[in-house]
């Protein structure tokens, strides 16, 4: 069975104890610096992300699997680049080259959208949405003009979301697999027949959340959420420092 | 703007929030390839929210993908991706939902009016995100059109009709 994306799963491995805002600093950390890494060190990111994704006991296999789409959408990328980039050529058939530098980075490229995917989901999937919002409101505190606490809301709302539009989405695909609506020829059609109870759902959720958050006196007062560092994050500060060099040095 | 109404747009913009995150996963196979609806939830956003409710939804989605989430589309994130090539586009979306949002008030939140929001909305996407990609890239003007541009007009033209047709009936049970 495929897991939803985005989800947060109970657990107590290293990185679900870890403080929220560090987590942030470190994917911040790692996907900017992983822009202008090479193959090896990609690799071994690789393998250290398998193993933190089994630790967390999240399988790397049937996310994978729920996220069909999106690994079609790197493969275009993957395509794209080996048929526009120059360089030798490897492949010619019917006016069409296909370079060996083209391959090379479209797979560089492809494999480094991966991986910024994978940490995110990560992170998503071993930190709670209330951890979130504390981490984006100890972050924008400090930014004049700037209503954290809403924002920071915003965001711990929109996290809890993603799982339930997309268990929705596959809801309504089924529904409509099941009554033949992927034979519609008409584009148009075929995304109002997928896109509209998909909206009319999601806002029923919206508005029992509304109603849940008015009948406990929500307000934007309230206080904030305790950090627990778990002790490990300096090890882990250092392991992505490390990390991070690797990455624009190798 | 009591604090109950501003509540519900605090809710419904972090619902926008997620579905334009992940609108890159929600993908619609028409013909060989499909459709991904990630611009069309922006498009949506504008006329659904409003001009300050839209910006601060697209925000408030720049934020959480420099932060490092995965919800750049192509699944990427963090600040290099907002500074390279794409970036534009994703900058664009900011003058793009204010501009959409106030036309299709302007015009009385009707089918044909929000049709032309829309669509000058998607026109100042390219008009932001096409000289990005050409300066990024170092292309001429011809080849970031080629690239840029051009492809994505017919999947824009079926999404921005289709999103019409989507907000006249959503704009009824939502009450905004």
């Amino acid at each position: 069975m495929a897991l939803i994306p985005f989800a947060f799963r109970p657990g107590k491995s290293a990185l679900h104890l870890l403080d929220a805002r560090l987590k942030f600093f470190l994917i911040c950390l790692v996907s900017t610096s992983m822009l202008s890494a090479s193959f090896v060190p990609c690799l071994i990111y690789s393998l250290l992300l398998i193993l933190f994704f089994n630790l967390a006991r999240i399988k790397v296999f049937q996310l994978l699997i729920s996220m069909k789409f999106f690994l079609l959408l790197l493969g275009f990328i993957f395509l794209a680049r080996c048929f526009s980039t120059p360089g030798d050529t490897l492949i010619s058939a019917y006016g069409i080259s296909i370079s060996r530098l083209g391959v090379t980075t479209g797979f560089l490229v492809a494999f480094k959208f991966l991986l910024v995917m994978m940490t995110g989901l990560l992170f998503s999937g071993t930190t709670r949405p209330a951890q979130v919002k504390g981490a984006v409101q100890w972050f924008l505190r400090p930014i004049p003009f700037l209503p954290e606490k809403r924002v920071a809301v915003m965001i711990s709302l929109s996290l809890a979301f993603m799982p339930i539009i997309l268990k929705q989405n596959q809801k309504v695909a089924d529904a409509q697999a099941a009554r033949c609506g992927n034979l519609e020829k008409n584009p148009v059609k075929k995304i109002i027949r997928m896109v509209l109870p998909l909206l009319k759902k999601i806002f029923l959720c919206a508005d029992n959340i509304i109603l849940a958050m008015e009948s406990r006196c929500y307000t934007e007062d309230r206080t904030d959420p305790e950090f627990q560092p778990s002790g490990k994050e300096p090890s882990f500060l250092l392991g992505s420092l490390i990390l991070a060099f690797v990455f624009i040095v190798l | 703007m009591n604090t109950s109404n501003q509540l519900k747009m605090t809710v419904y913009s972090a619902l926008f929030v997620a579905l334009i995150s992940i609108g890159a996963f929600i993908a619609i196979p028409i013909g060989p390839v499909p459709i991904v609806l990630q611009n069309m939830f922006v498009l949506l956003a504008a006329i659904l929210l409003g001009p300050v409710w839209g910006i601060t939804c697209i925000g408030v989605y720049l934020l959480i993908g420099l932060a490092g989430l995965p919800v750049f589309a192509g699944g990427t994130s963090g600040i290099g991706k907002l500074f390279g090539p794409t970036g534009g586009y994703l900058l664009g979306y900011l003058p793009a939902v204010f501009v959409t949002a106030a036309i299709s008030k302007g015009l009385g939140k009707k089918l044909s009016g929000d049709i032309i929001a829309m669509i000058v909305g998607s026109l100042i996407v390219y008009a932001v995100g096409v000289p990005w990609l050409k300066v990024v890239t170092s292309m001429t003007y011809t080849k970031a059109l080629t690239v840029g541009m051009y492809p994505f007009i017919p999947g824009d033209g079926i999404k921005i009709i289709a999103a019409a047709y989507i907000a006249k009936s959503i704009r009824p049970i939502i009450k905004l």
